[in-house]
């Protein structure tokens, strides 16, 4: 017998990832109006405020790594699967993006980086992936 | 890999939530055994005999017996 069950693994993940969101949030508002409010804020400033926006989101990642190596097999395989093609779909289009802009056949918008869909690109297509894999397993 | 999960799980009047609950794993995963569609590995195959008081080759067949038999 595993030492954690299937359901107390996925309490532990959605115990601990809503305070991890909405810590994000909270950073998504207060960052830019922290920023704004300082006439000229010092880099370091500006590089923490960064930093601790995206934090989150790494927290969602290691939340996501302790959820696979708890939960059961079938469950760790099926969203491996998705995870994987979920990655290689993002990590396709990212590239193929890249060389887009680095040919100028799409405009670069310097008030937008386009690195900041990255990781949403990705959960869209893990989600996307297991939804797919799903209804070929029915 | 076939297996007899179904009529134990049945003859005992455990649904697959029951049954995912006294193992410890998802209804789903009891759904993608009983139908074929995934073989647990060894320590869930021998958590299963066990649970239902079985041999292991009772519960699951890899049809070799059968194969040699014909």
């Amino acid at each position: 017998m595993p030492s954690i069950t299937f359901k107390d693994a996925q309490r532990r993940y959605q115990k601990a990832f809503a305070p991890v969101m909405v810590f994000y949030v909270i950073f998504c508002f207060a960052g830019p109006v922290l920023l704004q409010s300082m006439l000229e804020p010092p880099l370091w400033v500006v590089s923490l405020v960064a930093i601790m926006t995206a934090l989150p989101i790494a927290g969602v990642f290691l939340l996501v790594i302790r959820l696979l190596r708890e939960t059961d097999e079938y469950t760790r395989k099926v969203q491996t699967d998705a995870i994987l093609v979920g990655g290689a779909i993002t990590l396709s289009v990212t590239v193929m993006w890249a060389f887009l802009e680095l040919f100028e056949a799409v405009p670069r918008h310097d008030n937008f980086p386009s690195m900041i869909l990255v990781a949403p690109l990705f959960f869209a297509m893990w989600g996307l992936a297991y939804v797919f894999q799903a209804r070929h397993r029915r | 890999m076939r297996n007899h999960l179904k009529t134990l799980r049945s003859a005992r009047n455990w649904s697959q939530g029951d049954l995912a609950d006294e193992l410890g794993v998802s209804r789903q995963s009891i759904n993608a055994i009983e139908t074929g569609k995934y073989d647990p590995s060894l320590p869930l195959a021998f958590r299963i005999a066990r649970l239902f008081e079985q041999h292991i080759e009772d519960v699951f067949d890899d049809g070799i017996n059968e194969a040699k038999e014909t």
